[in-house]
Order: structure tokens, then C-alpha cells, then sequence
């Protein structure tokens, strides 16, 4: 690799779990890095160019890789934690998967001297992978198997003698490859949408990493400088964020009664008050998202829950009608068993819903009694789905779809789903931007985009829209395009978006200053865009070639999640009226065509992304599953 | 100081007194402090709960963060009358007007005296190279009108660093607004680096330290003969040594002299 290529450590493993080989390959070149970066996109140069068309997401022979960015670890900007997972999704079974997760794990591995991983094969036993400096090996893991992530994590600290070691694991849910079986580190981060049912696939229980380099920077004085501009323009977290009802309340709407409701109540966030909450950030970050509370009132008085900085998980119990402490206390359980939280609530919501109807039998619950707002029968229901026990157990694990099918009659219109995968666990129907980020992305996956009403300051140079109406459709395609594409290149320098802030200015500008002074390369605001392009034409390519076409994004979604509003001060509003005109244009204005989803071969060569010319004509594979 | 101090002393800059401040009740332990120490100084990021020649700050106690209501902190103190700088046999230490107490590690010859003497046990040996290292304050950094790189990343403002008597003036009316007390104002005669804690010393997982200044060393007697009468750190050091205690003879006391009176 070229000398001048600085903010990587210049190599990645490959972990052949059939063999229980590990090797060091080095990383693409620069000219390859410079286009694609890292983190999602590298991960997914990968997947399109290795993962057999004909594999099934829980196949040995399923790639899955994991890729840093490079500002994963340089310790001189906010928000460097961030390392992307991306691979064939088990929810959907025929789009790209991709998951991130920040803390220090993924920094870590870069401290150990790797940008990445590509993972395949499936261990004849459990094992775990465990990834210092000096040495890279699989270790038997049949002691933790069975294991929830808290008590793992702390026991594979201890059982490789270091205390300063990081590590992610699965729980059981990732074991019994429930669809969306997360992979948790640094107690409550989390790489979720299947990423944990892969490992479980493959027999992998943990990766544990210790490492003391640090990346090599090409400018430290204009790293450091770029980085307090970046740092100053952050949207820093306070204690009061944590007592509130989380991002929904920002718009005014969170999920009630599986989404029939979406009015916030004070009850809500009974008993928040009481809690002491300390701030526990992610490696050099000044945003503070992630937290940790001790418990102030109730029966889970005086626990101490650690939580990553989302606030989806408080929606997927709010969703269940629990309330206050006690969805603290089941976001901590979720976590233990390793289940993705959306996914979790939009099967269980389903479920509730069912018996309300009288549409379910104790028989198929198990004796459970689904009333809403029951912190017995939710945390009983998850330990059923992690452990796929029961008639009920195994359809939550499989989701919402699956489930509704099951029950029959009307269930399959409670359904909210997106190709099979769910949303992020947020009321995103009042908004315009932010569904339509919902239905185009690649099976949910916690897409990022959304749209603002106006542009960026930082993009005032170029772009000239707004203010947008949140009730008009016009507008917002290019919109959301644009947010989506400085989004992803967060992902792909190894970046946090929480740590991003188009809203200010200089909030982007310093981002990619950040970037040219660690990496040497004269980075500007418009390459930049282009990076995040590139990574979302990486994902219809993969998706195209496997039988996805454009008309699924709004013909393959749960009914319910494009109902109107029912309630609330935006009550009456769906997107739905102006699809599909509103995801065609996107797909236009994107560079795609608007009915296959595939890239044009024009804009894969304005993109310099000609490798992939084939991978945009070639017929869909069947729909696996 | 009144009367020749028995170490070297220098200026940075302006030799304006500094001082850092670490405010306990803001501090969340997340160790943003430690890793930027090690970022600054290239020093491997290992290690990050015990102080050693690559970890020249710790957070008490050794947990991660998010799990401790009571943080507290462990690095060079700069004392004003740095007993390390004392007790070394061939000046390797220097107080600069500013407040940095700096070893030098070309002239380090490894003795550890400055390890036993430190009252607050923040001097480690580096294993690699036999010399005694630990936090600089920055002293680059402060000669060049910086904050030391520990206060700059801080993400809560729980560090803080200026004029010895803003931060003085600062910390006291914060220890009164959170019920607390400073800590290292008295201690071992005065330190630059302030603390406002909450609770008792040892609840922060610091040491509690008596206002002598330059407290009594603890060098094993064992390590104070091997210095002259072995042949361990060299002619050299010994040479060096000598001329120190030719052209500075008061200074032998603070290290030879255990059972002296304290100043």
C-alpha cells in the first residue's frame, strides 16, 4: 500500500472459520481506498465482488466483513469509533445487509493493526476470535455458549487476562440465529440486523481484541486543528436528553399499541426523574450519546443499565405499552439476549395485538397472557424469541411477516415491515423525508438520510432548495438524496452520525478537513457526497442482482406502517398518497433506473465504478430466503 | 520561592504559574484524558488503569465508564516542592515556573530514587528503557501558550488549566457551589494541580498527602546503597552524580537523609 495512504493500518484478516485459518491480506490500493474509503462501502466492495450469488444469508459460505474508516481510532476528532459490518441479510434474505456499531471495538481492532475483517466459513464447535498485536487465534467458546452478552463480556475480559481488552459478543438469540440477533460490545453497542444470527451461524460467539498502535495520521497539527472545529459544532448530549422519551419527542410522536397510537403521555417517562445518569462516550468523542443509569426508583431500584446512544429500543417498549423504568429494564434484557429491538416489537406488537382480538390461544403463547403494558410477558416473550421456544418463540424470531402469516385473518395488514426487514424504531410516518429514507433503504437497516427542509449551510455552495413543505412531496427526493449521501460518508470514514451536525456551520466542512489531514488526500465537500454516493448505488447493485427491484419499496411494506396517522397532531397524514412517484424520482435523480433500481452504466462511470458494470446487468437470482 | 530551591529550575515561557484543575463532580470517567495523554506524547495506548512509563493518567477506580459515581484521578501533581526532583541524584528533574515538573530523559540514569520519593506515586520505570517517566503537564504545549492536551480533549469541561490564581480562585467557589473541598492546595506544600473532590481522598482512589513540603522520601535503603556502591547506571551517572553533590551539597539531605526534619 502507498506510504501516503495514512489514517489506516494497512491490513486486513480473513478468518476462515471452516479451516480455523486466519491470514493477513493487505488492503486494496489507494486508488480503491480513495473511492470507497472504508466502513460500509469497503465492507461492501467485498461482499459484491466475493459473496457467491447462489449463498443464503446463514450459509457457511456467507462473507460477512467488517471494515473501519479512516477516522476509526485517530483519537484526534469527535466521533472515530465507528466500524460497518455489511453482508447478505438474514431478515430479508436477497439485500444487503449492513450494521455499525461504534464504542471502541471496532478502534480497537485498529489499534491491533487491522482495518477490518472478512469472516466466512462455520466453526464445527463454538469458538471465539481473539486478536492482539502479536497474534490472531479461534478459541473454544463452548463454555459461553448459551450465555447472555453482560455476564460474556466481562468473563472473556477476564479469561484473556486483560483488563483492558474489548469485545463483542452475541447472546443467545445470535446462537439460535434469530433473524435479528444483534452482536453487543462494550456493554450495550450494538451491530444489529442479523449480524448476530450470522456469527451464531458460523459458530462464532465473540471477537475479543486488545491493541496499543494508533493509525498513522498525515498531518497531526491539522488533524488536531480540524477536529476542535469538528468538536465545537457537535450537538453535545446532557443528562436531561436521557429523561425524555427519546428521538421521537423531537417531532412529537412515538409507537403506542403497535402502532395505533403515537401520542406522548407523561406517563411515559414516569419515575425518569429519579435516576442517576452518567455520560459514558464512545472513544474521543465529545457528542456523549451513549449512557448509563442507575435505576432511582420501582422494582429495578439501584441497577446499573449501560446503553448505547439510540433511543430506538425506548419506541419498541413504549410500542408494547410498557412504561418508564421498566423499559429501561427490558432494554437491558434485550441487550443481554442480543435481539434487535425493532424487530423484537414489531412481531410482538402483532402478538399483543392478536390477543386483544382474541385471535390467539394460551396454546400458542405458551400460558402467556399478552396484556399490554405486562413486563412479565414481554421479558417471558423475549426469552422465548432468543431462545426460539414454542409456537410463539420461533415466529418472533423469524418477525413480523412471519408471524402475521401465522395468525392469519386480518394480521398481516398490522404488519410493519420494509422488504421483510423493519425500521428503526421510530413514528417516522408523520415525515416525509424520513419515510422515504425508510422504504428505499436496503431492507430498513437503520438507513440514514432523510432529508432537511433547507440545505446545509456547509452546502450553500451548491445547493439551493426550501424551505421544504412537510406536506408536499416536492422537493424532498433530492432532499433526502443529498442528507443520505454526506450521511454515509460518515459511515465510510468511520464516522458516528450522531457526531454530525449539518445544521451548524462548518459542521460538515470540518468533517472533511478531518479527513484530507489524516489521510494527505485533498478531500473536498463534493468527493465527499460522491463517497456517499457510491455507497448507496452498492447496495441496488447487490440487491438488483438478487432478485430486488424498485417497486418492492412500496409494494413489499407492512400495510400498516403507510396508514395514516392515527392520532395525534399529525393524525391523517401518509406518505402513501404520493407513492410511487415520490421513490421513482428518487431513483432518477440518483442515477437509477426508476422501475429495476439498478444504477445506470452512466453513473457507475461518473462514479468510477465501472468494476461493477456487469454486477448492474445481470439477471436477478431467485429470491432467497 | 524564598531561598534556592534544592533542583533545577527553568521557565517555559512567560513564567507566569499555571495550574490544571480537575473537577471531580464533573468527571464521568471516560478516560478521553487518558488517550489523549498518550496521543500527544506518542506512547502506546495500553494499558489504560494503572499508571505506568506509557500511562501517565489513570482514573480511579479501575472500571469502565458509566459504572462509578465517584470518579477520581492520578497523575503528576507539580508540586511546588517536587520531593522526585529532590531526591535525583544528577538534576534530572526540573520545575519550570509554570508549574511542569519535567524529567529529562536524556539525563535519567534510572536510579528510581524519584519513583520512591514521588508522594503520590505516579512516577513508573519504563521497562524498556530503565528511566523514570510521567506526566510532562505539557510542557511543550505550555511554552507554547497551549493548554496541556488532556484539558484540551476533555469532553465535559471537568478539566480545566490558566493562571495559577484564576484556577485557584475557580476552584474554590466550584468546591463550594457542589459541597466539596479542593485537594492539593496544601498538600505536600502545594501542588498545580487542583482538585475539587466530594468525598474523602480515598473514596476518589487518591492518596492523602500532609502539607510538608518535600515529605519524607521513601527510598528503600537497599536501592540508596545501590546507587554509589554498585556498579549498576554506570561510571557515567556516577561521575555526574559526584559533580551534583560537589557543586550542590545541600540537596544530598533530601535523599540521604530520611530522618530529617521536614521543611
Amino acid at each position: 500500500m502507498a506510504q501516503h495512504s495514512r489514517g489506516y493500518m494497512g491490513q486486513f484478516l480473513r478468518v476462515d472459520l471452516t479451516r480455523g485459518a486466519v491470514t493477513t491480506e493487505n488492503l486494496p490500493d489507494e486508488t480503491i481506498l480513495r473511492r470507497y474509503l472504508g466502513g460500509e462501502a469497503l465492507a461492501a466492495w467485498f461482499i459484491l465482488r466475493e459473496l457467491p450469488k447462489t449463498a443464503q444469508a446463514l450459509d457457511p459460505d456467507a462473507l460477512i466483513a467488517m471494515f473501519t474508516g479512516p477516522l476509526t481510532g485517530t483519537g484526534l476528532t469527535p466521533g472515530g469509533a465507528k466500524i460497518c459490518a455489511a453482508f447478505l441479510s438474514p431478515m430479508t434474505g436477497n439485500t444487503l445487509g449492513y450494521s455499525n456499531t461504534a464504542g471502541y471495538w471496532g478502534v480497537e481492532l485498529k489499534q491491533a493493526g487491522y482495518d477490518g475483517m472478512v469472516i466466512t466459513g462455520a466453526s464445527p464447535r463454538p469458538v471465539y476470535l481473539f486478536i492482539t498485536e502479536k497474534e490472531v487465534v479461534l478459541r473454544d467458546a463452548a463454555h459461553l455458549w448459551g450465555k447472555g452478552t453482560r455476564e460474556a463480556e466481562p468473563l472473556l475480559r477476564s479469561e484473556v487476562g486483560l483488563p483492558d481488552a474489548r469485545v463483542a459478543v452475541i447472546g443467545p438469540a445470535g446462537e439460535n440465529r434469530v433473524k435479528a440477533g444483534m452482536l453487543l460490545n462494550d456493554y450495550g453497542h450494538s451491530c444489529a440486523h442479523g449480524v448476530g444470527a450470522i456469527f451464531g451461524s458460523k459458530n462464532l460467539k465473540a471477537i475479543v481484541i486488545y491493541g496499543t498502535k494508533r493509525p498513522p495520521v498525515y498531518d497531526r497539527a491539522k488533524l488536531i486543528a480540524a477536529g476542535e472545529r469538528w468538536r465545537s459544532v457537535v450537538m453535545k448530549r446532557t443528562p436531561a436528553v436521557k429523561r425524555g422519551v427519546g428521538y421521537g419527542g423531537s417531532w412529537g410522536a412515538v409507537n403506542k399499541s403497535n402502532w395505533r397510537s403515537s401520542v406522548i403521555e407523561p406517563e411515559d417517562t414516569r419515575g425518569f426523574e429519579t435516576n442517576r445518569i452518567t455520560l459514558r462516550p464512545c472513544f474521543q468523542c465529545n457528542v456523549l450519546a451513549p449512557w448509563a443509569v442507575e435505576v432511582g426508583e420501582g422494582p429495578h431500584k439501584g441497577k446499573l443499565l449501560q446503553f448505547n446512544g439510540g433511543t430506538e429500543v425506548l419506541d419498541a417498549f413504549f410500542n408494547l405499552g410498557i412504561k418508564g423504568n421498566d423499559v429501561l429494564y427490558l432494554w437491558d434484557r434485550i441487550n443481554d439476549l442480543g435481539i434487535e429491538c425493532a424487530h423484537f416489537s414489531c412481531a410482538a406488537g402483532i402478538a399483543f395485538e392478536a390477543w386483544e382480538k382474541n385471535m390467539l390461544t394460551r396454546e400458542q403463547t405458551g400460558g402467556i397472557e399478552l396484556k399490554w403494558g405486562s413486563v412479565a410477558a414481554v421479558e417471558r416473550l423475549l426469552e422465548m424469541t432468543a431462545r426460539r421456544e414454542g409456537w410463539l418463540g420461533e415466529l418472533l424470531a423469524l418477525g413480523p411477516m412471519e408471524l402475521a402469516e401465522a395468525i392469519g385473518g386480518d394480521a398481516p395488514k398490522w404488519a410493519v415491515h420494509v422488504k421483510g426487514g423493519v425500521p428503526a424504531m421510530h413514528d417516522w410516518r408523520p415525515l416525509m423525508g424520513d419515510m422515504l429514507r425508510e422504504l428505499v433503504a436496503s431492507g430498513a437497516m437503520k438507513p440514514q438520510g432523510g432529508g432537511l427542509g433547507k440545505p446545509p449551510p456547509d452546502l450553500a455552495y451548491r445547493e439551493k432548495w426550501g424551505p421544504l413543505d412537510p406536506r408536499s412531496p416536492a422537493g424532498w427526493a433530492h432532499s433526502h438524496l443529498v442528507t443520505e449521501q454526506y450521511r454515509h460518508f460518515m459511515g465510510l470514514i468511520g464516522g458516528c452520525w450522531h457526531a454530525q451536525n449539518p445544521d451548524k456551520p462548518d459542521g460538515l466542512k470540518s468533517i472533511v478537513d478531518s479527513l484530507a489531514a489524516a489521510t494527505g488526500w485533498d478531500y473536498t465537500m463534493d468527493e465527499s457526497l460522491e463517497a456517499g454516493h457510491r455507497a448507496i448505488l452498492m447496495r441496488s447493485l447487490f440487491d438488483a442482482q438478487r432478485g430486488w427491484k424498485a417497486e418492492d419499496d412500496w409494494t413489499n411494506v407492512g400495510p400498516r406502517f403507510l396508514e395514516p396517522v392515527p392520532d395525534g397532531k399529525y393524525k391523517g397524514f401518509t406518505i402513501a398518497q404520493y407513492l410511487p412517484g415520490l421513490i421513482q424520482e428518487y431513483y432518477r435523480i440518483s442515477g437509477r433506473d426508476d422501475v429495476s433500481g439498478r444504477p445506470l452504466l452512466q453513473t457507475l462511470a461518473r462514479l468510477g465504478m465501472e468494476e461493477f458494470a456487469q454486477h448492474s446487468h445481470e439477471q436477478g437470482a431467485a429470491h432467497g430466503a | 520561592m524564598a531561598h534556592e530551591p534544592p533542583f533545577p529550575t527553568a521557565r517555559l515561557g512567560s513564567g507566569e504559574a499555571k495550574a490544571i484543575s480537575y473537577d471531580s463532580s464533573k468527571c464521568i470517567g471516560c478516560r478521553q484524558c487518558v488517550i489523549a495523554c498518550q496521543d500527544w506524547n506518542d506512547l502506546p495506548r495500553a494499558g489504560r488503569f494503572s499508571l505506568s512509563a506509557t500511562t501517565w493518567i489513570t482514573m480511579e477506580p479501575p472500571l469502565p465508564n458509566g459504572t462509578s459515581a465517584i470518579w477520581g484521578r492520578n497523575s503528576c501533581r507539580h508540586c511546588e516542592f517536587p520531593m522526585c526532583a529532590a531526591v535525583c541524584p544528577v538534576e534530572a528533574i526540573t520545575k519550570y515556573d509554570e508549574g511542569p515538573v519535567v524529567i529529562d530523559q536524556d539525563l535519567c540514569i534510572g536510579c528510581q530514587y524519584c519513583v520512591h520519593a514521588c508522594p503520590w506515586g505516579v512516577i513508573s520505570t519504563n521497562r524498556d528503557t530503565g528511566k523514570s517517566q510521567k506526566c510532562t503537564m505539557c510542557a511543550d504545549r505550555v511554552a507554547q501558550e497551549q493548554k496541556p492536551f488532556c484539558v484540551q480533549m476533555c469532553p465535559t469541561g471537568a478539566l480545566d488549566f490558566g493562571a495559577r490564581g484564576q484556577v485557584e480562585t475557580a476552584v474554590e467557589a466550584r468546591a463550594k457551589e457542589v459541597g466539596g473541598y479542593v485537594h492539593g492546595q496544601r498538600e505536600a506544600g502545594g501542588t498545580q494541580v487542583l482538585y475539587v473532590l466530594t468525598q474523602p481522598p480515598k473514596q476518589h482512589g487518591v492518596r492523602e498527602v500532609g502539607p510538608e513540603k518535600y515529605p519524607l522520601a521513601k527510598i528503600p535503603l537497599a536501592l540508596i546503597l545501590k546507587g554509589p556502591f554498585s556498579l549498576s547506571l554506570g561510571i557515567g551517572a556516577k561521575l555526574r552524580a559526584i559533580k551534583s553533590a560537589i557543586l550542590h551539597p545541600g540537596r544530598l539531605k533530601y535523599r540521604y537523609w530520611p530522618w530529617r526534619r521536614p521543611e
